[in-house]
């Protein structure tokens, strides 16, 4: 019997962000996070320091998730970025520097809850109105015939996670992988809604990066044993499918809420039994060439379709059933008994594959936007990282891509969020911006101080531009004269640019509002109820 | 160990609170986070929220969470000023004790004959509670609040057509105090395109407040991740899962909705299956695969397109549905299904109406039915038809994080209850005592009543027709009341004290014992007035024994029945009472009429406190002057706070004095503040506040139990004594 417990009082705290411990953790973590941000940040290594196993990451998601975070303001801040990041897959540094920022500045100005949060939604509208407004000019249009920003996108995405430890040349391969996955769930045939289909990663871990690749279709895991039993393939120009997602094992289905008695000499279990053979006896006389199953097939049913050269594939799980279903055309079969025709599909190829040490069957589809994407890396802590980079193809996934142009938004572009741009510079150098753009440029530490910027400088931060044109520098955080952003940008100059840095529009402005809105959240703050139960 | 219940230690507690939720207050209110111990975290400003937050260990703290939640669950709002005002009560109290402490050192009683004096006094003040409660109050908002009454609605016809300006004000002043700074507008925005999408007609407004606010959770989605700015209103209703099935349909989509698996199983509960052949499997089996496939035949036949399921539903289902163009949604909640049940008024399909060829009624239209795609999270989207005057909607909400979502679907909910309220009539009666004559008749009373406690069973007898429900559960404890009274009696109590005691409660007793109108009942009617008497006591010494919260919110509960139907009762003497001439009283019904609203920033509480004093001046009985006079100053409190941080012109001061010259030269008040809050709602918290503090006054002891809390409390916990 449980005895009930008398619940403890809970610990109350007013005006908790007046207190020097959380201002000294909120500092420590600010400083956790900028030194990660953008493609020079730092990597973080992650450990209990009892076993278990050692992350390294530069990335928010698997930083915040394994940093254990005690106080209940941080805890606020982190697991709105965590919620940020599980919905759009990118820019979750970038919303955690801007809400620790916002929650310092205040702090430092003095100015009462109130005011400041009221002036920070006024600037946050501000803000959102010009990034959404046609007058920006940090936008740039994806145009989908041209695989070139797109490229640039993945490319400046995978660049910003040092810890996958790629070579140029494994990003340029990675990206390209990537993007071709991305062009391959797009359905052919487009109407103004359009569903994307899915791409399925397939892990492969101790092969070389380059090795990795894209496949249409879809690949299933065999062990070594069931491929000897795998026939040789013949040849034919499409197979026909069946999918079950019943089991085939020859078990007795739920026989309900009673009791049922079995008479002493009757054998359920070759009733079942003959039943699955006379299922196997229809499949063969319907001219079916590959039964796929969801759970297991008997054995004997296994070896009946296998002496009627029926591939037999069971135990796929039921997270490829809908791929698979999508890829074949078949419609899951949930009986035993008959089997309506319509139910079968058709793949237009056949074959079994050997990437590394891992044997594979490889279903090709006559016409379908699922594909295989095959990650290789040399070791785990690597592969990880990777694997959650190959996610942001989800991004452009589940913004629905009703449009056919991507608002993309360049680098370092807000006046507002300048001490953001400048953590973007890590190894003790100077940040500029040009009075012309408002782009961002930086200086190696070293540089003499003086005169020729255009010496110096080569490229912008995001690579649009590069020093040639006249341009007004001046330092970040320095005086300087409000600016004009010029408001159209060049489609010319977009096109000439080869190497550009972009981001995701969508999820920065979201980013944007989602940081503002967390921070003024934590300056509201009166009391805080800690139940200690 | 017990300490005395003291009007002090209620101060303490009191004070302490109110520090708490003051700073959440009104529209410069601030948020409060709390922790879990399983790590969630909640940002909140409800107060009824906070409070059970804190989990109080002090038995007073505990009670008036109790009382705060009670009246939480009713009204949906005012948990704040709640405590505020209750507050600001004690401490008038106190002060009044304070003064008159000098006359009781003079007096030179012992101590302890000295704590039940305090004791005593306290009961006499609750009394006066409650009979300012049960008369002043309704007399004072009918003759003189209600002038200044404005209302919600454009027009006083029947139909009462909704002004969508003024409601967009009320739902305004409501959710500053409710949710963020920076997102209130936004949500009550939202909040009242919601209500206008949702009521297809003027009339429906109270239907469509009593479905939302039942099946609130249900037509929410919420969102984490994305900012509060993306939330939104969509058509139709959204269920957290997704299709089994999914069919694409146009044009004529047919719904059912069934309860059970449509494959017949072996066997069912309670019998059994005998197999005695391979055959007799094999074809029983046939017979289940050919009956399923026949319903769903059937079900194709009636051009249905959807079914929905309460229960998981077996592949050959699933595999049949799909053969048939059958879009399938299983587990639905039972919530989920009376939601839809209510909406489009469609009964569950009856299986073994399958087979026969009668016309079935047991499908229903939907306009769509498509999957949903939120957050790479799939829904199921219905484009239900409703049958009542609710339009079915559903509110998407999002948020950085989890707690804010919840805080605003809190606050979402809590303006639901609150308009529902709005939209009833608020029914006021009470007392116009043309004479004192109860007063002489008040000795009689109390001489019959010593009487009654030799008559038990003749008291209980007599009581069973007026109070027909309540009776049979009072019976026992009626009984143990009157023990107790004459134990109560033996005490040190001076008797003096237990008779001013009873007068002083007389205009409870009159009032009670006046309205039974047989002429058979009344020859027991000064029974029936001791045992109205009695409750009180009884009370007492309840909460004076268990320290357990749970009975306690009991017993005022059942207190509250009581008080219910005497003013139910009151009705019927009307007309009895010209017969008889029996009293010099007269009854006055009336009421506030749905909808009635004042503009906020305290104005309810500086008119209630105006006219109070004004009562309080013509007034000629003492101690519904001395309370008319606390209530009055406790009101101020809630106005002080929420004008603390303004200066100048607008400071409390200068507002307080401008209000009452505006008051007494008869010109209309003039608010700087645009919004509105509902005056049910505030006249429902000052009875609450009134109810709570006359069970603090009433408590004499408070006894700490060193057991460990037990499953479920006994009633008779008063014998451990």
């Amino acid at each position: 019997m449980s005895r009930l417990e008398a619940k403890k009082p809970s610990f109350c705290r007013s005006e908790p962000l007046t207190s020097e411990r959380v201002r000294a953790t909120l500092s420590v973590l600010k400083g956790i996070v900028t030194s990660c941000y953008g493609p020079a940040g730092r990597l973080k290594q992650l450990h209990n320091g009892l076993g278990g196993s050692v992350c390294t990451t530069s990335q928010s998601a698997a930083l915040l998730a394994n940093l254990p975070v005690t106080h209940p303001i941080l805890k606020i801040l982190t697991t709105s970025v965590q919620n940020h990041v599980s919905c759009f897959s990118d820019g979750g540094l970038f919303t955690a520097i801007l809400c620790c920022n916002l929650v310092e500045n205040v702090q430092r100005i003095g100015l009462t809850p109130t005011t400041v949060i009221k002036l920070n939604k006024q600037l946050l509208s501000l803000c959102t109105s010009y990034l959404k407004s046609e007058a920006c000019g940090c936008r740039i249009p994806v145009n989908f015939s041209s695989t070139q920003i797109l490229l640039c996108l993945v490319r400046s995405i995978l660049t910003s996670k040092p810890a996958c430890m790629l070579t140029t040349k494994e990003i340029d391969h990675i990206s390209t992988l990537i993007l071709r996955a991305f062009l391959l769930i797009i359905p052919e045939n487009a109407q103004d809604h359009i569903i994307l289909g899915k791409s399925i990663i397939v892990p492969l871990k101790r092969q070389r990066v380059i090795e990795s690749t894209v496949l249409p279709g879809i690949l299933i895991e065999i062990s070594e044993v069931q491929l000897m039993k795998i026939l040789p393939i013949k040849k034919s120009d499409s197979f026909k499918v069946a999918l079950f997602c019943v089991s085939l094992s020859g078990d007795l289905s739920d026989t309900g809420e009673g009791n049922v008695v079995v008479s002493y000499g009757v054998s359920l279990e070759n009733a079942v039994l003959d039943q699955l053979l006379n299922l196997g006896r229809q499949l063969v006389s319907d001219h079916v060439d590959l039964v796929l199953c969801q759970k297991v097939i008997h054995p004997s049913l296994k070896q009946f379709l296998r002496t009627h050269h029926v591939i037999a594939v069971d135990r796929v799980g039921v997270a490829v059933m809908e791929p698979l279903s999508k890829v074949t055309g078949t419609r899951p079969i949930g009986s035993l008994d008959s089997i309506s025709p319509s139910s079968y599909g058709s793949v237009k190829d056949l074959c079994t594959a050997k990437f590394g040490f891992k044997h594979f069957f490889h279903i090709i589809p006559n016409e379908a936007t699922v594909c295989s994407l095959l990650l290789c890396n040399r070791n785990d802590t690597a592969w990880d990282e990777l694997k959650t980079r190959s996610e942001p193809e989800g991004i452009l996934r589940d913004d629905g891509c009703t449009q056919t142009e991507l608002q993309l938004i360049t680098e370092a572009f807000c006046s507002a969020l300048e001490s953001l741009a400048g953590s973007l510079e890590h190894d003790g150098g100077e940040v500029l911006t040009d009075g012309k753009y408002g782009h961002f440029w930086s200086v190696q530490a070293d540089s003499p101080s003086v005169v020729n910027w255009p010496d110096v400088l080569s490229r912008c931060g995001c690579g649009l531009y590069s020093s040639q044109e006249e341009l007004s520098w001046s330092f970040l955080r320095s005086a300087r004269l409000p600016f004009v952003p010029q408001t159209c940008l060049p489609c010319e100059a977009t096109d000439s640019a080869g190497n550009l840095t972009l981001d995701c529009f969508t999820a920065k402005l979201s980013g944007l509002q989602v940081a503002v809105e967390t921070a003024n959240l934590i300056l509201d703050l009166a009391y805080v109820i800690e139940d200690k139960n | 160990m017990a300490a005395p219940g003291s009007v002090r230690a209620a101060l303490q507690v009191a004070e302490v609170l109110e520090t708490v939720v003051s700073c959440c207050l009104g529209p410069e209110g601030r948020q409060v986070l709390c922790t879990k111990p399983t790590g969630e975290v909640l940002l909140s400003r409800d107060g009824g929220r906070l409070l059970k937050a804190l989990h109080l260990e002090h038995p007073i703290a505990r009670m008036m969470v109790a009382c705060v939640s009670s009246h939480i669950r009713k009204t949906g709002d005012g948990a704040k000023t709640f405590i505020i005002f209750l507050c600001h009560l004690l401490r008038e109290l106190h002060a009044i004790t304070d003064k008159e402490k000098d006359s009781f050192f003079s007096e030179n009683i012992q101590t302890h004959g000295r704590h039940w004096k305090n004791c005593c006094q306290w009961k006499f003040i609750s009394q006066a509670l409650l009979t300012f409660q049960t008369q002043i109050l309704d007399y004072v908002m009918d003759h003189y609040l209600s002038r200044h009454f404005l209302s919600i609605f454009s027009s006083s016809t029947k139909e009462r057509p909704l002004c969508r300006s003024s409601l967009e004000m009320l739902l305004g002043a409501y959710f500053c105090g409710r949710v963020g700074r920076n997102n209130h507008n936004f949500v009550s925005q939202l909040m009242c395109d919601y209500f206008f999408k949702c009521t297809a007609c003027e009339s429906g407004c109270e239907e469509v407040l009593e479905l939302v606010d039942d099946c609130f959770v249900e037509l929410k989605v919420g969102v984490t991740g994305l900012p509060v700015s993306d939330s939104r209103i969509i058509a139709g209703l959204v269920l957290p899962r997704d299709f089994s099935v999914y069919c694409p349909a146009d044009g004529d989509i047919r719904i059912v909705i069934v309860i059970e698996t449509i494959q017949p199983p072996f066997s069912t509960f309670g019998s059994e299956f005998i197999l005695n052949s391979e055959a007799q499997f094999r074809t029983s089996q046939f017979w289940i695969t050919e009956r399923t496939k026949a319903i769903m035949k059937y079900l194709q036949k009636q051009n249905v397109k959807l079914l929905l399921s309460t229960v998981k539903q077996p592949d050959l289902v699933i595999y049949c549905a799909g053969l048939n163009g059958i879009s399938v949604v299983e587990c639905l909640s039972s919530e989920e299904l009376s939601l839809i049940q209510r909406v489009i008024g469609l009964a569950p399909f009856v299986l073994s109406q399958a087979s026969s060829q009668y016309e079935p009624s047991n499908t229903a239209m939907v306009k769509f039915c498509k999957p949903f795609i939120l957050r790479s999270k799939r829904y199921v989207h219905l484009g239900l038809i409703s049958t009542c005057s609710f339009t079915p909607h559903c509110i998407v909400l999002c948020g950085p994080v989890q707690g804010l979502v919840e805080q605003h679907q809190d606050a979402l909910h809590g303006a639901f209850k609150m308009l529902r309220q709005l939209f009833k009539d608020l029914d006021l009666n009470y007392v116009t005592q043309a004479s004192d004559q109860n007063c002489t008749s008040s000795p009689l009373i109390y001489k019959n009543s010593r009487e009654s406690n030799d008559l038990p069973e003749i008291v209980n007898g007599s009581i069973q027709r007026p109070y027909q429900d309540t009776v049979v559960k009072n019976k026992d404890e009626l009984a143990k009341t009157q023990t107790y009274l004459k134990a109560y009696s033996n005490l040190v109590v001076p008797s003096v004290e237990l008779e001013t005691n009873i007068l002083c409660s007389t205009p409870t007793v009159t009032l009670t014992a006046t309205y039974q109108t047989d002429a058979t009942l009344r020859c027991f009617s000064p029974n029936k007035a001791r045992i109205m008497d009695d409750h009180e006591p009884f009370i007492e010494s309840n909460s004076a024994n268990s320290t357990t919260e749970n009975t306690r919110r009991e017993i005022s509960y059942e207190n509250l029945q009581v008080t219910k139907n005497a003013r139910k009762g009151s009705i019927l003497p009307v007309r009895d009472k010209s017969l008889e001439m029996c009293t010099s009283q007269s009854y006055c019904f009336s009421s506030v009429p749905a909808g009635c609203v004042l503009p906020v920033g305290g104005n309810f509480e500086i008119l209630l406190h105006y006219y109070l004093l004004n009562y309080a001046k013509k007034c000629r009985q003492s101690e519904e002057t001395m309370v008319s006079m606390i209530i009055a100053n406790a009101l101020l409190g809630v106005p002080k706070i929420l004008y603390k941080s303004k200066k100048g012109n607008y400071s409390f001061p200068q507002i307080y004095i401008r209000a009452l010259h505006a008051l007494q030269t008869n010109q209309p008040m003039i608010s700087n503040q645009t919004g509105l809050e509902s005056v049910a709602g505030k006249y429902r918290l000052l009875t609450s506040v009134l109810q709570c503090l006359t069970n603090i006054l009433t408590i004499d002891l408070v006894i700490n139990i060193k057991r460990q809390p037990q499953e479920i409390y006994d009633q008779d916990s008063e014998e451990e004594l």
